[in-house]
């Protein structure tokens, strides 16, 4: 009795720390990803420099950030505001074709995005800098009879906190309702009188913020250097067209899947672990699209 | 028919493109080799934008701070040094090579900071006979009769520290590393030596584990299996992001316990400081230290801080020692340092004093014999740094 | 009348293109001519991106997939079986066309930016076994060292750049002139019409997944011919070849040169990665800043067209929120296909 109870423990034991972190890493997704359904499903931007105002952020957490909990709360508020204004300034080049297409909106954020990076590379250096989080959060604790980072755990519950925020804010309050009311229909906003201009603004604003946001509380998970804008973009696009571009529930179940896929999947079948992730995604989007045609063929 | 775009301003765009691009194929076209004035032109091919940026900025720096050191001169010529960019691979790197050596012609190649960017090139220096003197990345190669190299075979590091492993950890060693040609090749040099020394490697199945290369940025999962195989000592290999990324994390993981070593990349230069704390006490083997107590290095680290902030780093010292040794052999190639006049000189050079101490070319690798060293990282003064710790095996084929 | 005007101006544009490439290599130098080569490979992939992405209305970025098959299936030709380039070509073409009709159950449902992350998973996951399948690919580090090419039983190695770039100019012309034959055809017609109304084309009988899923094949085959001259004008080839980036830089050259048009695509395609070829050469560690730049003007000198929208802010039509609605692909992810 006593031998199966550990047989089975030591089975599951060795996978409870990835599965704990694939939340924080599904969340920190979720967070970095929330804004890009903003842009994609109320204002119909493909905004490929989405992770670059993400990196925005995570510089400034780099540059800011003593080992203060002062220094933290100022890097949140200069990595929001500057990622946010970034995000206006990002509205503003996208004037001339907010109306367009998707793949001349692509050109565009595609050239924002490299010359945006570059930008960042020459101004904070070449080399990853350093990230230094509040004293209290820099060591580990001891969750389930395992070590676990201390600072991954308090961003679970801060970021648990913000996608709580974002439900409500989008349920309950009259920027949430145009949201929605522009996600549903378009041509019914503009009618009420919100100028398309004012709320291309207000979207990037807010997901320039989101992005910042998780730029600097993520920049101790992926941490900003040459390559986090591409990262970010990368499994931001990947949760957004999963879940259903412009659902917000459906975008963080996605991101939570594909946190544990990048972490339980893993430490479950290491062998497949570099196909993970685009064999589930191509595997998703293939089947429901699939579902979507069958569907409409019947009817 | 409409068109999507009215073709005229199609067209604009079109030439906006076109024009940048005839204005620059327009410009400069000069002879092949040096030129009558005495000067000798040589190309610098490395990474000064995208991922590895940090490591071609190393190279470029190191490069010329032996010209800055010698009067800007190899051989008793001025250099004309022309620089283009690698960017993150092959992709890039074969079109900028293919400028410098069919454009600027230049004599000879130096730099080059992926081993697949090496590899793009070969055919192009088969084809113009200009000599490589790379000064990092190496592949495996058929053929090396124009290919040098002062850096190091990718199996050479994890070679030369596993006796030591051997003789000091009490059990087995986990061995984890990135999915790519340098990963397997850093890796692959450890645990055959290893394995063949009768030491045990921790992994489930005798076989080092992996992980994506450069998908991943979470290690945690591959940390759960260190801490269930058991084992009593980790080597790995990474550089630049990943070593960050791994390095933080393992530091707050619960094997952090478990001693860490490793190929010297993984705390070599920039990325040290942004790992701080975590990185303190890891073991890591290099053919450089910017610490070695001999002539030559005291007076490159100094001629070094003079011009940059911290310590030089094992790339950037094995790009000031491909301009060594373009010096020697532009000398000794005599009044006409053709391409191939040079390449015969660069396999007489012999032996090479260094800031790494005295190294040669092996004839059948052409790349380094030279010692590597044990080191750890230690505070000194105020900052981090990987200090000296022991001497380890001289190796070189 | 206007028209009429445009398209023969169009006609003596592409004339005096095409002469200009001809005589290229004897007017430019090494340098010129071997880039010239490579681009014009990497443009052929553009059209194979053009035909699905303004043709059929699918927007791609997995076209290094069978871009990448027929480059590493002629290199294994070359070095075992042939050094004939029509040999090659021929299997290379081959096997993009295999690949491409394998990953079509993938795609043939899916529309708009589904379609773009569909074939980005499937580029991605091409490079990674390709950088893991070491026997026959050499790994991540790439293969070298490939036997010159004849073009055709009985003539000599191509061995100068001029020899390689003509050669690679021969087929690209040819395999273009096949492509604009094709879509002159009845395929072609009920393609694009199937782009532009894919509802009526289906009540009208027509089977337009069979016409999309040819079109995949089709494209397929055109990519996995440019694979092999890759491989002729590069010596060399490594799964960095075939990443994220160059299918992105393909898409935007693309779309800079107008999606529906196989000669802008082919315009539009070459520029972009020339000028991110030379740019790497002239201004180190500036290129992207440079690129970025120019990707962002370029929007800008296109105002006409990019603001000409005919579907406007129709886009909710095909968000999952109407699940129900059909997935009519050129309404709401990529208007501009509208021809």
């Amino acid at each position: 009795m006593m031998a199966v109870v550990a047989a089975g423990t030591n089975r599951i034991d060795p996978y409870v720390i990835p599965a704990l972190d694939g939340v924080a890493y599904g969340l920190l997704v979720f967070v970095a990803a929330s804004g890009l359904v903003f842009c994609f499903g109320v204002a119909n931007i493909l905004n490929l420099a989405h992770g670059t105002l993400y990196a925005i952020g995570g510089y400034t957490a780099a540059a800011l950030l003593d080992g203060g909990w002062a220094s933290l709360a100022l890097a949140l508020a200069v990595g929001v505001l500057a990622a946010g204004a970034a995000g206006v300034l990002l509205a503003g080049l996208l004037t001339p074709v907010a109306t367009g297409n998707h793949l001349t909106q692509a050109l565009l954020t595609f050239g924002v995005a490299l010359a945006g990076g570059s930008l960042l590379v020459a101004g904070f250096g070449p080399d990853d800098p350093q990230v230094r989080v509040p004293a209290a959060l820099e060591g580990s604790v001891v969750v389930a009879g395992h070590r676990y980072a201390a600072y991954r755990l308090v961003f679970i519950v801060v970021a648990a906190a913000i996608a709580a925020a974002l439900y409500l804010v989008v349920r309950r309050t009259r920027a949430g309702m145009l949201v929605r009311a522009a996600v549903d229909d378009a041509e019914m906003v503009a009618c009420l009188g919100v100028s398309p201009a004012r709320i291309r603004a207000g979207v990037l604003a807010a997901a320039g913020a989101l992005a910042g946001a998780a730029g600097v509380l993520g920049a101790p998970i992926i941490g900003p250097g040459t390559d986090t804008a591409d990262t970010v973009l990368l499994l931001s696009l990947v949760v957004v067209v999963l879940g259903g571009l412009g659902s917000m529930a459906g975008t963080l179940l996605a991101a939570l899947a594909i946190g544990e896929i990048q972490t339980l999947g893993v430490a479950l079948l290491p062998s497949a672990a570099p196909f993970l992730l685009f064999a589930a995604m191509a595997a998703v989007l293939a089947v429901r699209a699939r579902g979507l045609a069958s569907r409409w063929g019947a009817t | 028919m409409p068109h999507t775009t009215p073709w005229h301003s199609r067209a604009l765009g079109a030439t906006l493109l076109a024009v940048v691009l005839t204005v620059g194929t327009a410009c400069g076209d000069d002879g092949p080799g040096p030129s009558a004035s005495g000067s000798i032109k040589v190309g610098l091919l490395a990474s000064l934008s995208g991922t590895y940026q940090s490591v071609g900025t190393e190279i470029r720096d190191g490069f010329q701070l032996y010209l800055d050191t010698h009067d800007g001169k190899l051989g008793g010529r001025r250099v004309d040094l022309v620089v283009a960019d690698e960017g993150n691979g092959a992709q890039t790197a074969v079109p900028a090579a293919t400028k410098l050596l069919k454009q600027d012609r230049v004599a000879a190649l130096t730099g080059i900071v992926g081993g697949g960017s090496v590899a793009g090139v070969t055919p192009l220096l088969e084809e113009t006979k200009v000599p490589l003197v790379g000064s990092n990345g190496r592949p495996e190669l058929k053929d090396v009769s124009r290919v040098w190299h002062t850096s190091y075979l990718s199996d050479e590091p994890g070679e030369a520290i596993a006796q030591h492993v051997r003789d000091t950890v009490q059990g087995s060693v986990y061995a984890i590393g990135p999915d790519y040609q340098g990963g397997w090749d850093e890796l692959r040099g450890f645990t055959d030596t290893f394995v063949k020394i009768g030491g045990k490697l921790a992994n489930s199945d005798g076989k080092t584990t992996f992980t994506p290369f450069p998908a991943t940025t979470n290690f945690t999962p591959y940390f759960a299996r260190i801490k269930a195989s058991g084992a009593a000592a980790v080597y790995t290999f990474y550089a630049g992001s990943a070593a960050v990324d791994f390095v933080k994390q393992y530091a707050q993981s619960e094997i952090k316990d478990v001693p860490l070593y490793a190929a010297g990349f993984l705390t070599e230069g920039g990325v040290l400081n942004a790992q701080g704390d975590a990185a303190r006490d890891i073991f890591s083997v290099l053919n450089y230290s910017p610490d070695l107590d001999n002539a030559e290095n005291r007076a490159f680290v100094a001629a070094w801080k003079a011009k940059h902030d911290g310590s030089p780093t094992t790339y950037a010292l094995a790009s000031y020692d491909a301009a060594a040794v373009l010096d020697r052999a532009i000398g000794a190639a005599g009044s006409d340092p053709t391409p191939e006049a040079i390449n015969t000189a660069i396999g007489q050079l012999g032996q090479i004093a260094s800031p790494r101490g005295t190294w040669q070319f092996s004839t059948t690798t052409h790349s380094p014999v030279q010692k590597w060293y044990l080191r750890q990282v230690r505070q000194d003064g105020r900052a981090l740094s990987n200090t000296v710790v022991g001497d380890l095996a001289t190796v070189g084929r | 009348m206007r028209d009429e005007v445009i398209r023969r101006a169009r006609g003596a544009v592409a004339a005096l293109v095409l002469a200009g490439l001809v005589v290229a290599p004897w007017v430019v130098d090494d340098y010129t001519t071997a880039i010239l080569a490579r681009t014009l490979a990497l443009a052929l992939v553009g059209v194979s991106v053009a035909l699905l992405t303004g043709v059929a209305g699918m927007p791609t970025l997995g076209q290094t997939a069978p871009y990448a098959a027929g480059a590493y299936a002629c290199v294994v030709v070359g070095s075992r079986i042939s050094d004939v380039g029509v040999v090659q070509l021929a299997v290379a073409a081959g096997a993009g066309a295999v690949l491409a009709a394998l990953t079509v159950p993938l795609v043939v449902h899916a529309r708009g930016v589904i379609v773009l992350m569909i074939t980005l998973a499937i580029g991605e996951l091409v490079v990674t076994i390709l950088g893991r399948w070491r026997s026959v690919t050499g790994g991540t580090d790439g293969l070298a060292g490939m036997p010159a090419v004849r073009p055709f039983w009985g003539l000599p190695p191509l061995a100068s750049d001029q020899a390689r770039y003509l050669y690679t100019l021969v087929v690209v012309a040819t395999l273009v002139g096949a492509a604009l034959l094709l879509l002159r055809t009845r395929a072609g017609l009920l393609l694009r019409a199937g782009r532009d109304d894919e509802t009526r084309l289906r009540a009208s009988g027509h089977r337009v997944p069979l016409h999309v899923s040819g079109a995949h094949i089709a494209a397929g085959a055109i990519a996995g011919g440019a694979g092999s001259l890759l491989v002729v004008a590069q010596q060399y080839i490594s799964p960095a070849d075939f990443g994220f980036d160059t299918s992105a830089l393909l898409l935007l050259g693309v779309v800079i040169g107008g999606t529906a048009s196989i000669g802008g695509a082919l315009v539009g395609a070459a520029l972009v990665i020339a000028v991110r070829d030379w740019l790497f050469g002239v201004l180190p560690g500036h290129a992207p800043l440079v690129l970025g730049a120019l990707f962002v003007a370029t929007v800008y000198l296109l105002p006409s067209g990019v603001n000409r929208a005919r579907v406007r802010l129709r886009a909710s039509s095909a968000a999952p929120s109407h699940p129900q609605a059909p997935p009519a692909r050129d309404a709401a992810t990529v208007p501009e296909l509208r021809a």
